[in-house]
């Protein structure tokens, strides 16, 4: 075929035509995803020059590299996206005014069509296309994230320019470095106590211990006692009127710390939290576990532990021969062993305890607080103890739904009297049942029912927007129940 | 070309009608090129509008223009379908024996005014029907063919509805259009005024006869039309369904049934004869939607709320339009739809 004959096939020309909006519409295509990945890579790089401190002098090469990608990919992804030749020619038709002629032909020419007006629509296509304006066919569009774009920018150069942004470091204190700084960790929810520090360290840092006698006040456990001090634990013992001396506070230490250290002898406060044991316990484990899991504890803490639960244990509880076994175990390097060991202990301790309050008569401290009439004493605020636990659902009772609330007063059954139909026009009817249920016919009043169901059809024709020929339609059905 | 000249002809007979009927008919453009376009696809048509707007003034002078035998039915409640269709009546021979003959009612004409259509029982109405959806009537076992090209203009009064049986949807659907004739404007009636009152009303010229009536005709179903245009028409007639996953709000409150398949053959014949009238070769996407309303208003059925609210076809098939258009657009790239 010869140039001039196959510049002339209708094909051809169409298919040019359509390969010039192809062009045009990849260019703008580019522009827009090119518009829109530089927005995205320009707010990504801003990261890296945030982290400025920590990347260095390879932030600001870093967000280049991520714009550049960015505008990588929007022009690839752009490029990669094919451009069908129908609406390419559709695109033309719309632009050019040309009601579809071009896109029409060419689908023509495609399935071969030979009908007369087909081949009479490809020869105006052909003699029109040649006319039409090629150039601008295809508007540029704006994305919208691209309202973004001088932000972003405006971000970037000013983190480019500024310095560094200071990063916070360090984190949490490790565990073993919390011990010697204890006194500094409990100054946020309140004054330390002495009893919370291992008594080996104590009995290591005496100096210390009396360079800061302001850091000893016992930690509050209860709303009247978080004011308290040593002077409430001490108030009602004979060294309570004792003035502080001073130069025997330097030469020996303060006698109230020594009396602390020593747990069995201090005064029977019957409200104080520290009269059971098994509680201090409770509470030193806490501390001392806050935070770890049982793998995460060391060897040392264990043995702090246990010489804590050692030194509280009262005699008789069988709890000593439990704490020797941990003692052997962490000898060994096995820490379950003492751990379950310590379990025991502390369960005998509980368990002495237990004994003790019921010969003395006495009940829990919730129990006592939950008498009936007494709903105020319920033991709010109080962080441990069996005796929340033990109540439905609390802690760890079972009993989730607690006890049935007590019945009313009143009948049993609902009362009814039977009597006789009147005689006249009923105002009620029997359904129509069928089976068993036929023995007991219910009765519906019919005129009640049927004049409050008319009443609110007369309202709805009112009020409600209903097109005249079924108003009509209503009212005559209406009326036909009234007549039955 | 020789295409080009038929299609110069049928330009020339659509201008030479329109000019003819205007010379009578005072506004009403718009309503003017539709009939026509139903008379050139194949179609009927439905005129709807108040007393004294020119529905039936409109049809005699269309008439009058071509060379076409015209009938005109005035529908009323007595009608039967005898008088429409025609009836067998005994007759003598030369011998004295009786026989049947066929007497041809009304119907048997191109070009047939039933006016107030909705005034005559349904059985009646019924008769008419037929013969536009078969073009042919059966009497006695005997199927009597209709002449062609054979085109109904029925007209019906919106208004005085007491007295009346109105169409029912599924006659409805058998008119290609459905036009609505307006009030004319101060210089359209000043325009009536002068017409009517002058001792001469204007005549009209017989522009086209029967042989290039279908000649015509054929044409218009040769226009190509493209995938796209063609796929924007059956979109349209499914954004009528509420049952449609794209059908606009509207159409899901307001709309018991969408239009019927013949809506779409209504839009794309409608779109050839406007495309042929433009003078090209192909249906465009603007002549599909310039069919849309008299197409689809009367094949769209209201629901209870559709009806209780008043809501007019109109607004809902622009409503529908658009979603169709954006059914289109659904998945396209940016710079293609």
């Amino acid at each position: 075929m010869s140039d001039g004959a196959r510049t002339s096939d209708p094909e051809t020309i169409l298919r040019d035509a359509a390969q010039r909006v192809s062009v045009q519409v990849r260019v703008r295509r580019s522009e827009y995803y090119a518009l829109r990945a530089l927005t995205w890579g320009v707010s990504l790089a801003v990261l890296p020059l945030l982290l400025k401190g920590l990347l260095g002098a390879r932030a600001p090469s870093l967000a280049i590299a991520v714009i550049g990608l960015a505008l990588l990919g929007g022009l690839l992804y752009s490029l990669s996206r094919s451009v069908p030749a129908g609406d390419a020619l559709r695109l033309a038709d719309r632009a050019a005014a040309l009601h579809d002629r071009l896109s029409t032909a060419l689908e023509c020419v495609e399935r071969r069509d030979d009908s007369p007006l087909a081949r009479a629509l490809i020869a105006d296509a052909v003699e029109r296309a040649p006319r039409v304006q090629w150039s601008r066919m295809v508007p540029r569009r704006w994305p919208r994230e691209a309202r973004l774009l001088p932000v972003s920018a405006i971000a970037l150069l000013a983190l480019l320019f500024l310095p560094p942004i200071p990063i916070p470091r360090g984190g949490l204190p490790a565990w073993e470095r919390s011990t010697p700084e204890a006194p500094e960790e409990p100054k946020q929810t309140g004054p330390a106590t002495a009893l919370d520090r291992p008594l080996e360290q104590k009995r290591r840092t005496p100096e210390r211990v009396d360079r800061q006698p302001q850091e000893l006040p016992r930690r509050p456990t209860r709303p009247e006692t978080a004011r308290g001090d040593l002077a409430a634990i001490f108030k009602d013992t004979t060294i309570s009127q004792k003035r502080p001396d001073f130069s025997s506070f330097l030469k020996q230490g303060d006698e109230r710390l020594r009396v602390l250290e020593r747990v069995e002898n201090l005064p029977d406060l019957k409200s104080d939290f520290t009269q059971s044991p098994q509680k201090m316990m409770f509470r030193k484990m806490q501390q001392l576990l806050a935070g770890l899991r049982p793998d995460q504890l060391s060897p040392e803490r264990l043995r702090q532990l246990l010489d804590e639960m050692d030194r509280l244990g009262r005699k008789g509880d069988g709890s000593d021969g439990d704490l020797r076994e941990g003692e052997e175990a962490l000898n060994e390097g096995q820490l379950s062993r003492a751990l379950s060991a310590m379990e025991r202990a502390l369960n005998r301790m509980r368990a002495q305890e237990e004994r003790e309050r019921a010969k003395k008569g006495l009940s829990g401290g919730r129990d006592k607080g939950r008498e009936p009439g007494d709903p105020g004493k319920d033991g709010e605020g109080d962080d441990l103890g069996e005796g929340e636990g033990s109540l439905p659902g609390k802690g760890h009772s079972a009993d989730v739904r607690g006890s049935p609330t007590r019945r009313l007063p009143g009948e049993k059954l609902d009362m009814a009297l039977s009597g006789e139909q009147r005689q006249g026009r009923r105002e009620a009817y029997d359904t129509n049942l069928r089976g068993r249920g036929a023995q007991n016919p219910s009765r519906l009043p019919f005129a009640t029912v049927f004049s409050q169901y008319r009443k609110l059809m007369e309202e709805a024709l009112a009020k409600e927007p209903i097109p005249f020929e079924y108003r009509t339609q209503i009212r005559d059905y209406f009326q036909s129940l009234e007549e039955r | 070309m020789v295409e080009e000249a038929r299609v110069e002809r049928f330009v020339r007979a659509f201008q030479a009608l329109r000019r003819e009927i205007q010379k009578v008919i005072v506004g009403h453009e718009e309503v003017i090129d539709q009939v026509l376009a139903c008379l050139f696809s194949g179609g009927h048509v439905l005129l709807e509008g108040a007393p004294g707007l020119g529905k039936t003034l409109l049809v005699k002078t269309l008439a009058e223009c071509l060379d076409l035998t015209f009938s005109r039915i005035q529908f009323t409640p007595d009608l039967m379908p005898a008088d429409i269709v025609g009836t067998n009546i005994i007759m003598l021979d030369q011998a004295e024996r009786r026989y049947f003959q066929f007497q041809h009612g009304p119907i048997f004409a191109h070009i047939i005014l039933a006016d107030e259509v909705n005034r005559a029982t349904p059985k009646t109405q019924s008769a008419l029907l037929e013969g536009m959806q078969e073009r042919g009537v059966t009497v006695a076992g005997t199927l009597h063919p209709l002449p062609s090209p054979f085109l109904v203009l029925a007209t019906q009064n919106p208004i005085e509805m007491e007295g009346t049986y109105p169409l029912p949807e599924a006659q409805l659907d058998r008119f290609l259009f459905k036009l609505h004739i307006r009030y004319p404007v101060l210089a359209e009636l000043n325009e009536i005024i002068d017409r009517t009152t002058r001792p001469h009303e204007p005549g009209v010229q017989q522009v086209l006869n029967a042989t290039e009536a279908e000649s015509l005709k054929e044409l218009v179903r040769e226009v190509p039309i493209a995938t796209h245009v063609r796929e924007l028409a059956s979109l349209i007639i499914l954004a009528t369904h509420p049952q449609w996953e794209h059908a606009p709000e509207v159409t899901r409150k307001y709309v018991r049934y969408g239009s019927s398949p013949r809506g779409a053959q209504a839009l794309v014949l409608g779109g050839k004869v406007r495309a042929l009238v433009s003078g090209r070769f192909n249906v465009s996407t603007e002549d599909i939607k310039a069919m849309v309303l008299p197409a689809l208003r009367h094949r769209v059925i209201f629901n209870f709320e559709g009806e209780a609210e008043g809501i007019n076809v109109d607004y809902l098939l622009q409503e529908v339009v658009t979603a169709a258009e954006e059914a289109i657009r659904h998945g396209k790239e940016v710079f293609l739809r």
